[in-house]
């Protein structure tokens, strides 16, 4: 939030950020980065069979 | 949920998203050297019967001797081996009828045996790995002789290659005589006018082959959608690890380490093999493995025997069975 507000005041007291919210962050993060290299070597497509040939040919 | 449950449930967009642009340029590189669809496996005698055994390279296949089992035995059906257990195979005498190798990655032509390998590599992928425990101790010496047998075997070895397939996995199948039958992965719904497998498939004309996110899911799939088996048994299906392997014995122990730190423990999800009474554990990629295999099962037009005796796929779709039960049934 503070890269998009920023004010022309200072605050009287000082404002901590939650530490449940600290930690979803961390946990998307890690999640987010495990994404990125985890995985297969080849995909799945749910609901889809398991061979498709090409469209029947319309009659 | 938990973390290696959560980081399963959304790796099918996350492989889409890893996998994809990699497999398509290998595609196109391979494009002038199709000459055979997968298709015309199911024209050729392979094995007798409507019975097939799917070959996969999790630990079970050597801590149950699967392999001694099944060449000592006898088994007059078709074999259908992943590439990771080629060599394990070739060394029990046992020639499989097709091998599958999907995995666009150049390193793993080392399931092939990669010829020009003169020290170790700094990856210690090799070094680590569960699926052929032969390369732990001394990599070069063990690439030597994976090298040897599969010049001596390739002559008789039918490759059916996704186009996903590393450039130098494949040249290396071909350089050892090996014949190449190809298809597509399917990476997304073909229904979809922008989708990428109808593009694909426009492009070569080859089928597409739903690989379930593994090279062992995909050598179930093809043993039964493409080769027509109505009764298909497994080995070395664990999706998972054994419950004295160190975390570090694990497929994706660097990157969960670099990632989770401290946290490291939370990505493995325990759970109870109810024929064995073990409690195996398994990755956040096996998990999607497993869960996904399930899913496929029951679809499938087969009977499925899990004949792995480890491991953690089992359900309702899934007979269990010793290999020997399955064997004598075939």
């Amino acid at each position: 939030m503070s890269e998009f507000l920023k004010g022309n005041y200072e605050l009287k007291v000082e404002i901590e950020e939650k530490k449940e919210d600290a930690e979803h962050t961390a946990t998307d993060e890690f999640e987010r980065k495990a994404l990125s290299r985890l995985g297969g070597s080849i995909c799945f497509v749910s609901k889809k069979g398991f061979l498709w040939t090409g469209d029947a040919p319309k009659s | 949920m938990e973390l290696g449950r959560r980081i399963a449930s959304r790796l099918r967009d996350a492989t889409f998203d890893r996998i994809a642009h990699v497999g398509l340029a290998n595609a196109a590189r391979h494009r002038p050297h199709i000459r055979r669809s997968v298709l015309e496996l199911a024209t050729l005698p392979l094995g007798a019967g409507d019975t097939a055994l799917v070959v996969a390279a999790g630990p079970s296949l050597h801590r149950r001797r699967s392999l001694e089992r099944l060449a000592a035995r006898g088994f007059r059906g078709t074999i259908v081996a992943v590439d990771s257990a080629l060599a394990a195979c070739l060394r029990n005498g046992i020639v499989p009828h097709v091998v599958v190798t999907v995995d666009p990655h150049d390193r793993i032509v080392r399931w092939f045996g990669e010829p020009a390998l003169a020290a170790p590599s700094a990856d210690d992928y090799f070094r680590r790995q569960e699926m052929d425990p032969v390369h732990a101790a001394d990599e070069v010496s063990a690439n030597r002789s994976v090298v040897a047998l599969v010049d001596r075997h390739g002559s008789r070895l039918r490759v059916a290659a996704a186009t996903s397939a590393a450039f130098s996995a494949v040249s290396r199948c071909r350089a050892a005589g090996m014949e190449l039958f190809w298809w597509n992965p399917m990476y997304d719904d073909y229904e979809r006018p922008d989708s990428v497998s109808r593009k694909l498939h426009g492009e070569n004309g080859l089928p597409c082959l739903n690989g379930g996110g593994n090279v062992g899911t995909a050598s179930w799939v093809l043993a039964h959608a493409v080769l027509g088996k109505s009764r298909v048994g497994i080995i070395g299906m664990d999706f998972g690890y054994p419950p004295d392997t160190p975390y570090e014995k694990t497929q994706y122990y660097p990157e969960l380490r670099e990632m989770l730190g401290e946290r490291l423990g939370e990505a493995f999800v325990h759970i109870e093999n109810p024929v064995l009474g073990e409690k195996w554990f398994t990755d956040p990629a096996y998990c999607w493995f497993r869960d996904v295999f399930l899913e496929m099962a029951r679809e499938a037009r087969c009977e499925t025997f899990n004949c792995t005796e480890g491991g953690v796929l089992f359900g309702p779709e899934i007979k269990t069975s010793t290999l020997e039960e399955f064997l004598d049934h075939g």
